[in-house]
């Protein structure tokens, strides 16, 4: 048995399992890669459901069927779709937001992260820095296949329909202005990128996207689009946009009409001067700042604070980190302005206002009014209120504060934020009523879903989980002591099956050879002269062996196992004693039961037998009783056992050594019993365990509820 | 024959488990990888770097992953990105830090787990070693030149402004030293009538120039001495309808056509791409452990109407990182 567990085969059975775990991963991982290889599906492709789109960069909205990007960044990314499909065509409106800078589409993109050009893949899309329909590929640095001049040009803020198709390493994109001129590109890529997933991009300017449908794409499909020519292998521009020779005009024009839509007006005023205006005179002002919120109301922000602009007119799309310069009617408050009437005109993108980080007390001062802060809060619920809107109840130390955000296809997001969630939130800080309801000294207005960050889950100690965790020791206390009981349960019964086994081996070898002995012994003495000498001395060898031959019957009798828990505890004993009497035809033996039976621990039962049997034991070697007396005494809360004879007795003073009394008391001190011997010299032995017997569950509580009516009932009487 | 049955079960899961670690050691990276992380992409200014160190890279048989923050300012974008190279466990990395201070603690940590760092473009206050090198821009040289191109251009006399001074980056600090230091020394009739700090973005930079010129002080030359107040300068010069009657000379290639109409008269050029082949080979050598204290400069180019088109000028914005087919 032992020369299984060796070094060697424990250590090939462990890398065999380690093997065979290892395959059944790879095998499930096989399984669900397939898996996922469902059919093309077109359908599955919706701008609504913006928890199946991975952003990478930008700030995106959708609302009515239309996606934003409401970032200047460059290069945000917004993602969709398997990464196993290979030729398919994507095609959607694309309406440019600002005047410097493309937005387009992606196909066959793999490992795309944030930044300008990051992600493995193939971008087509309108520029309007240049008036251009470009068409490239990017592999974590672009390589622009090709520019070509769109006709009329490329307005923003005007939708153009763009088609950009992958075919085998063939590649056309087409671009069809809002008066129906189409314009076109394509080439050959070979080595190319053969499948991956699709999205939407947008570099240096924001750019809104609808009507976005995938397809799969077909021969035919590429030509119709390319005419069946063949197609002009990809060859990327080497120079930077302007650094070619012949290129002066092309790119001069639009950096000189963008430079001159900056125009400013120099006597512009710090936001925070306007407080200090008169309220009762009113005042026009020129101001500039970068745009920090555009929904509910605009606000900007410019070094010496915030302000909010409610009914402007903007000439273009305002997006968040816009310059802008505005002109209007100053409204001071008590701890910031507003600006009426305004129009405003946007100076400059990408200049984001990093926010102020502040505490909830900090901003509760109202000092923070108006401006794009940073605040950490614990969230206490969430309610949602009417056109989308969610409203979050923050704490953090002493302060209260709401959070009001659009939750307009955040669904799944929504759903991930927990109650008592530490969240990190940006937003513009407001202490006006409007938001406020006069419940928190200032809410926080955010610009979109993505400026919640949870930063840790909600602690562990709720309620909840303190009563799933008692229940749960509880449940692992059970099992501990189930386990231990049972592990006792075992050791009785291997000792007890080890007594059976030493019995057994004592019977086979030593009582036969007693009887033997014996036998030879009877065979001798007949053989032997009846004068001789020998005679009397074989007959005290004869009865030595005899004697001895009856101590290891007892002793095989007192090893035997009994099955305490089949037979019970009295039948087992009267068993016992009748085989150690077995022979002795001159000492009867009695049992006799009292009180209800019931279960005795093993534990008990055993010690309770073992003294037992060597009291009977004692009496048939050492008494000669006629009767031998066995009784056992089922009590409320223990269980007596008496063992009585009418043998000759003895003097409890002398002999308690020689017959293994204090064995006995050490067997019956080992389950808290007590045992009690009365004898004196020809008045027989009496013995008696007292043992306690664990009450049971059911019990106790019966008992308690006896005890409990049973004082009622006394109490009633006394009345 | 159950035994025999065990046996063989067993091999053959033996044999599977080497063939599915042999499997994943052939999908890993067949050569090391270099993170290239300049001040930001798709710059002519940052471009031609990436070429330049592919261009080596491909001949030592070198990966790059080349990522940058989307805006040239952002510095805690830039070191979440060294902070990811760290932990997809790249070989090496080549940084251009958009500021000093910042970076040093990220490099610093980098350097600790023993991964090779070259840093592109300005100095760290770090002392180099075999582990950390600098390739820089040869500032004192730009200075130099940006100072001599105003004394010829204003023929030793005249009133200049200084914009764009950048306390966080100690090679704009070096090029500030050294205009004013050589227009001292050699144009002692060129006073320095305005300096002005940097700002955060070309707008403010637009604005902050547009003040100057509104005051109506007597300015014969502006000098910027960043991307951002080069092209900041230029679009209030544009704006006021005097660009090319202030002369314009600025500081690392961005705007070409403006060159070419003398909107702006020049701009010192940092060679990029002998500054990406540099690094890379110098990240080779480190990698191979030959690296040493090494501080290269690469000298810069004056880049005017003259030159734009010249053999020198397009290496400089070559920005083809890809192979050839």
């Amino acid at each position: 048995m032992r020369a299984i567990f060796t070094t060697r085969n424990l250590i090939a059975a462990g890398s065999t399992v380690a093997s065979i775990a290892l395959l059944a991963c790879a095998g499930v991982f096989v399984f669900r890669a397939i898996a996922r290889r469902g059919p093309f599906s077109a359908q599955s492709v919706s701008l609504a459901k913006q928890d199946d789109w991975q952003a990478f960069g930008g700030t995106w909205q959708y609302a009515d069927g239309v996606m934003q990007n409401n970032s200047d960044e460059r290069g945000a990314k917004l993602m969709t779709g398997p990464t196993y499909w290979s030729n398919y065509s994507i095609e959607a409106d694309v309406l440019l937001l600002g005047q410097y800078g493309d937005a387009g589409l992606i196909i066959r993109a793999t490992d795309e992260e944030e930044g300008v050009d990051a992600y493995h893949g193939y971008m087509a899309g309108l520029r309007d820095l240049d008036n251009t329909l470009i068409l490239g590929r990017a592999d974590y640095g672009w390589r622009e296949y090709a520019a070509k001049p769109v006709a009329p040009r490329v307005n923003a803020q005007m939708w153009y329909h763009v088609k950009f198709l992958a075919y085998g390493c063939d590649f056309a994109v087409s671009a069809t202005a809002p008066g129906g001129q189409t314009t076109s590109v394509a080439v050959e890529d070979p080595g190319c990128l053969t499948e991956g997933r699709f999205g939407l991009k947008s570099y240096n300017t924001g750019a809104e996207w609808r009507n976005v449908v995938i397809r799969k794409a077909t021969r035919q499909d590429l030509e119709a689009m390319t005419g069946g020519a063949r197609l002009p292998i990809a060859t990327p521009d080497e120079l930077p946009m302007g650094a070619a020779p012949g290129s002066y005009d092309h790119y001069f024009e639009p950096i000189q009409r963008d430079l001159l839509a900056h125009h400013t007006d120099l006597n512009a005023q710090p936001i925070s001067t306007l407080r200090l205006l008169s309220p009762d005179v009113p005042a026009s002002v020129t101001v500039h700042g970068v745009v920090t919120l555009t929904s509910p109301v605009l606000f900007i922000q410019d070094p010496t604070g915030g302000l909010a602009i409610p009914d402007s007119h903007a000439h273009a799309p305002l997006q968040i980190g816009d310059e802008i310069e505005a002109r209007g009617d100053a409204e001071p408050h008590d701890f910031s302005s507003r600006l009426r009437n305004a129009d405003v005109r946007v100076l400059w993108s990408h200049t984001p206002v990093p926010p102020v980080a502040v505490t909830a007390a900090q901003a509760a001062t109202g000092a923070f009014d108006a401006e794009y802060v940073e605040i950490q809060g614990r969230l206490e619920h969430k309610d949602e209120a009417p056109d989308h809107t969610l409203v979050l109840s923050i704490d953090e130390a002493s302060q209260s504060f709401l959070a009001i955000v659009s939750e307009a296809g955040q669904a799944e997001r929504l759903r991930a934020l927990k109650d008592k969630s530490l969240l990190r939130l940006r937003g513009v800080c407001v202490v006006d009523s409007r938001y406020t309801h006069d419940l928190t000294s200032f809410a926080l207005l955010l610009p979109s879903f993505n400026d919640v960050v949870v930063l840790e889950g909600p602690p562990w100690w709720s309620a909840g989980h303190i009563v799933a965790m008692t229940i749960g020791v509880l449940l692992l206390a059970l099992a501990a002591l189930s386990c231990y009981v049972l592990i006792e349960r075992w050791r009785m019964q291997a000792v007890l099956e080890e007594r059976g086994r030493l019995a057994h081996e004592m019977h086979d070898t030593l009582a036969q050879s007693f009887a033997g002995l014996g036998f030879q012994l009877e065979a001798i003495r007949d053989e032997a002269n009846q004068g001789s000498n020998i005679v009397p001395q074989l007959e005290v060898a004869r009865v030595m062996v005899r004697n001895s031959h009856e101590e290891a019957r007892r002793s095989i009798a007192m090893l035997r196992p009994e099955n305490l828990e089949s037979v019970g505890l009295l039948r087992a004993m009267e068993n016992c004693a009748q085989r150690m009497v077995n022979g002795t035809s001159s000492i009867a033996v009695r049992v006799s039961s009292a009180g209800s039976e019931r279960a005795i621990p093993l534990r008990i039962s055993d010690t309770l037998m073992r003294i037992g049997q060597e009291a009977v034991a004692n009496a048939i070697r050492h008494a000669h009783p006629a009767h031998l007396n066995i009784s056992l005494d089922y009590l409320r809360s223990a269980v007596e056992l008496v063992v009585e004879d009418d043998g000759c007795g003895f003097s409890l003073t002398s002999e308690l050594a020689g017959f293994g009394i204090s064995g006995m008391y050490k067997r019956a001190d080992s389950i808290g019993a007590t045992l009690a011997i009365h004898s004196a010299p020809g008045e027989g032995t009496a013995l008696r365990v007292h043992a306690p017997t664990p009450p049971s569950f059911f019990r106790a509580f019966w008992m308690r509820m006896q005890n409990s009516w049973r004082r009622q009932s006394n109490g009633n009487a006394h009345r | 024959m159950s035994r025999r049955v065990v046996r063989v079960f067993s091999r053959a899961c033996h044999a599977l488990f080497l063939l599915a670690v042999l499997a994943a050691a052939a999908c890993r990276h067949e050569h090391p990888v270099i993170a290239v992380i300049p001040r930001t992409c798709g710059t002519a200014l940052w471009e031609p770097e990436h070429a330049g160190a592919a261009a080596v890279a491909r001949q030592r048989g070198l990966d790059i992953y080349w990522n940058a923050p989307m805006r040239d300012d952002d510095i805690q974008a830039q070191i979440a990105l060294i902070e990811k190279s760290v932990s997809r466990g790249y070989a090496g990395i080549i940084v251009s830090p958009i500021e000093t201070l910042p970076m040093r603690t990220p490099i610093r940590r980098v350097l600790a787990k023993g991964i090779p760092v070259v840093v592109v473009g300005t100095k760290l206050g770090i002392d180099p070693g075999p582990d950390l090198t600098y390739v820089l821009s040869d500032e004192r040289a730009a200075g130099e030149m940006a100072a001599r191109r105003i004394g010829s251009i204003l023929d030793g006399k005249g009133s200049i402004a200084i914009l764009g001074i950048n306390p966080q980056l100690m090679s704009n600090l070096e090029r500030e030293r050294n205009l004013e230091a050589t227009l001292t020394r050699e144009f002692p009739g060129i006073h320095i009538a305005v300096r002005q700090f940097g700002l955060s973005s070309v707008p403010q930079e637009q604005e902050a120039a547009e003040e100057l010129l509104a005051k109506g002080q007597k300015i014969d030359a502006i000098v910027a001495l960043s991307l951002a107040s080069t092209r900041g300068a230029y679009y209030a010069l544009a704006e006021f309808g005097k660009a090319g009657v202030i002369k314009l000379v600025g500081f690392d290639q961005d705007l070409i056509p403006p060159i070419r109409n003398g909107g702006i008269d020049s701009v010192v050029a940092q060679n990029t791409y002998a500054m990406g082949q540099l690094a890379m080979d110098l990240m080779d050598r480190e990698l191979h452990g030959k690296g040493s204290a090494t501080v290269l400069e690469v000298p810069p180019v004056l880049m005017t109407r003259e030159n734009v088109d010249s053999a020198q000028i397009r290496q400089i914005l070559n920005l083809a990182w890809w192979p050839p087919r």
